[in-house]
């Protein structure tokens, strides 16, 4: 049996019993009654490409489909093609050239070229669906197998779509109650009880032992060239819980707690203008297109602004160090907060404010009941890192401009001479800073219950 | 509540509203720009029937979303009418209410609270709307969980705290874009019963979107079968199977088979252009194959 396609070579004659047994083989006739599989057996017609033969080209017209009988040809998709895998190759029982079955649009969507002696069934695409037009049943049974067949190719990949699936399935499965216990107390108990038992807890310790060691060896046992003139672990303890302090400063002194107390204001009231600013600017930013355009060049320029770039001209505003202090540290949280809470309105699926509006709220409800809850998660991720700002540039105001507080024991201590008072300040202010921001994100929690529990169910 | 449930006849009787009727008229939308532009819907004309619940069915991605947005008014058609009652769509309103293809339920907000959303933004809460809220709640099954936010309910859970969030306004029309996608065939089914027993309590008009042939054929009044991308109604079907339906009766019911092929059929053509314009319309064109396939075997 020979083809008139000049391209290719004569076969060496495979009869319909033969081609029909090649048939048996594919995806997608593998099911078809013998009749109608030896009538389709009549429509192939066989050919034999000798190595390097491109069968065809993407975007050729597409009127013929391809079994291969023996050899084996390159097929590569188009980088369109969304398909898991772009090039493969295909060898005896495979299928090629659906695309000739589709009813408009035939065209190749892969190039394919033999990668040796090929032989090949050619079968005209028409021709086939004449056939299965006059039995439609079995049309039905192959167009759904060469569907499943080419799902292979453009879809996940099996294993994934199977998690997928049954992570879906449990969830839509499960009627009953989850069972999430109401009592926050109890679930802070669960929570505690999980941590215990995790290994974060002892990681943690081992964590701030090492640095505690390492400090106490490099400067008081191994005395390091670079380390020696640093305070010593023991040197620091012992005067930070000295009654009668050598430099003055100790928990049993009023002037520590001074320090303190005037940083924590500091840092308060700077934090609340930050978060009141911050949160209000974010939110019309995120939710007005016109403000964002006013407003977001403006704020882009100046957020690189270091703080300590602005400490002149603080200064000559404000004059008064404590207001000078408290805008430097609002800065830098204004940004973060303001940004936050930008992105996340921005992160508000559309459908929400959809819902709303369908269900009759105006524009303002929409604002309040959808977009202010909806930008929670971010304006507190956001609040965290701005108290953590915050103390950071409260430190950098109060070496510049200030009588008291943290960053100015730190700076005078140094100008002092007086080292060890240096390291009792910084980790004070660490202790400090961070009590501060668990407080945030305890009250974030607090606010969003929805989400706490929701973070529950996940097992964290 | 079970006052409520003891007067069948109030808490039921508070779902009977005035339906209206929508029309769309030459309507044509496309989306993007110079040569990225492309038609969505092109000249669709149909009917959505006063009191009648009206099924869309078409291949994924045809446009079917797109044409929900114009009827709800959050878009607007380039061209053509969308008119409720005579009266042109302006902008999203209550009385076409739009229950999502993903879940739409505040997360911030508990299951009674979400129910309650709609009457309370527009300050319309009194004691009758409290019972029906709880007539509700009783109806699709959540009294129990009134007091759960969405994440910790079921896929099933929020779709019937969507439905009971969009009954309790009197929408004159309720409009579904395929609310029941990615439940799994058991939960699925169950949604069918409570949505269509929902349905013949109220007869509100009601435009459901699917790509379901079995979903399609049991909801059902009349069946508008659509054109891959760019859309328009290729077909209409009448569905007269007698309600309420049972889903082993149908599956045994000549007429609801011969109705179901003909709609294969057409929808078959259909999926046979979407092949080649991507992964999206092959799959569906799977999904719909191999049921049909599974069903006969
Ligand atoms: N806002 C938009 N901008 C650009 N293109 C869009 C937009 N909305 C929809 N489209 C395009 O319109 C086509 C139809 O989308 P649509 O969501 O209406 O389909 P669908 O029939 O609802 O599909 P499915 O069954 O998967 O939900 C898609 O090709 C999509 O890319
Ligand atoms: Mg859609």
């Amino acid at each position: 049996m020979t083809t008139d396609n000049s391209k290719t070579g004569v076969g060496q004659g495979l009869d319909q019993a033969a081609k029909a047994a090649l048939l048996r083989e594919t995806m997608p006739f593998k099911t078809v009654p013998d009749a109608t599989l030896r009538r389709i057996a009549d429509l192939a017609k066989e050919e034999t490409l000798p190595a390097g033969t491109r069968l065809y080209n993407e975007g050729d017209r597409a009127d013929d489909l391809f079994v291969i009988a023996s050899g084996k040809i390159e097929h590569a998709l188009g980088p369109e093609a969304e398909a898991s895998k772009l090039v493969k190759m295909v060898k005896r029982g495979d299928v090629i050239g659906w695309a000739a079955l589709l009813s408009t649009k035939q065209r190749r969507l892969a190039t394919t070229v033999a990668e040796a002696d090929t032989q090949i069934l050619r079968i005209n695409a028409q021709k086939l669906r004449d056939l299965f037009q006059n039995d439609q049943q079995t049309g039905d049974m192959v167009m759904s197998r060469f569907a499943t067949m080419i799902k292979e190719d453009y879809t996940l990949p099996d294993w994934l779509a199977k998690t997928r699936s049954i992570g879906e399935g449990t969830v839509a499965r499960s009627e009953a109650e989850v069972p999430v216990s109401e009592s926050r107390l109890a679930l802070l108990g669960y929570r505690l009880g999980l941590w215990v038992k995790s290994p974060k807890p002892y990681l943690m310790i081992t964590g701030f032992t090492a640095v505690l060691l390492f400090w106490h060896f490099s400067v008081d046992v191994f005395e390091w060239p670079r380390f020696r003139n640093m305070p010593g672990l023991v040197e620091v303890i012992t005067e930070w819980l000295s009654r009668d302090p050598i430099y003055g400063l100790s928990v049993w002194t009023p002037e520590y707690y001074t320090h303190i107390i005037v940083s924590i204001r500091r840092v308060f009231i700077a934090f609340l203008l930050a978060t009141a600013l911050g949160v209000t600017l974010g939110l019309f930013m995120g939710w007005s297109k016109g403000v964002r355009e006013f407003v977001f060049p403006v704020f882009e320029t100046l957020r690189p602004v270091p703080i300590l770039a602005w400490v002149p001209l603080a200064i000559i505003i404000f004059f008064h160090p404590e207001s000078t202090v408290i805008f430097l540290t609002f800065l830098a949280s204004f940004y973060a907060t303001a940004l936050n809470t930008m992105l996340g309105v921005d992160s508000i699926d559309e459908s929400y404010s959809r819902a709303a509006s369908c269900l009759g709220a105006n524009k303002w409800q929409v604002f309040r009941h959808v977009i202010v809850p909806g930008a929670l998660p971010f304006i507190f991720t956001g609040l965290q890192i701005s108290v953590g700002v915050a103390w950071f540039s409260l430190v950098a105001a109060e070496m510049v401009s200030g009588e008291f507080g943290l960053g100015f024991v730190i700076n005078t201590s140094y100008t002092m001479v007086k080292y060890p008072t240096i390291v009792i300040g910084m980790i004070t202010l660490g202790a400090v800073g961070y009590t501060t921001s668990a407080m945030v994100r305890m009250l974030g929690d607090h606010l969003m219950q929805w989400r706490v529990r929701e973070l529950a169910m996940g097992g964290r | 509540m079970s006052a409520v449930m003891n007067k069948p006849g109030k808490g039921s009787q508070n779902l009977k509203v005035n339906s209206a009727e929508m029309r769309v008229e030459g309507v044509s939308k496309s989306y993007g720009i110079a040569h990225l532009r492309e038609n969505v819907v092109h000249n669709a004309s149909f009917v959505i029937e006063k009191s009648k619940l009206t099924v869309m069915i078409g291949p994924s991605g045809c446009g079917k979303s797109t044409l929900i947005r114009l009827l709800a008014g959050f878009d607007k058609p380039d061209s053509g009418t969308v008119t409720i009652d005579g009266k042109p769509v302006k902008g999203p309103d209550r009385d076409r209410l739009v229950v999502f293809q993903e879940s739409a339920l505040f997360p911030w907000m508990n299951t009674y609270d979400n129910i309650m959303y709609g009457p309370r933004a527009r300050g319309e809460v009194d004691d009758e709307t409290k019972a029906l809220a709880e007539f509700l709640l009783d109806k699709v099954g959540l009294t129990q969980f009134r007091n759960k936010f969405p994440s910790q309910l079921s896929g099933g859970m929020q779709r019937r705290a969507e439905l009971a969030r969009a009954m309790i306004n009197f929408p004159r029309v309720m409009i579904l874009d395929e609310p029941f996608r990615g439940l799994d065939a058991m939960t699925k089914e169950l949604m069918w019963e409570y949505y269509a027993g929902l349905y013949e309590e109220s007869r509100r008009t009601n435009f459901f979107v699917t790509t379901d042939i079995d979903e399609a054929i049991f909801l059902a009044d009349r069946l508008l079968i659509m054109t891959n991308i760019p859309t328009q109604v290729r077909a209409v079907l009448e569905v007269d199977l007698p309600r309420p339906r049972n889903l082993k009766e149908l599956l045994e019911s000549d007429r609801a088979n011969e109705i179901k092929m003909e709609a294969l059929g057409i929808l078959h053509e259909e999926a046979m252009k979407s092949f080649s314009s991507g992964s999206a319309a092959a799959s569906d064109f799977i999904e719909a194959y191999s049921k049909r396939v599974k069903k006969k075997g």
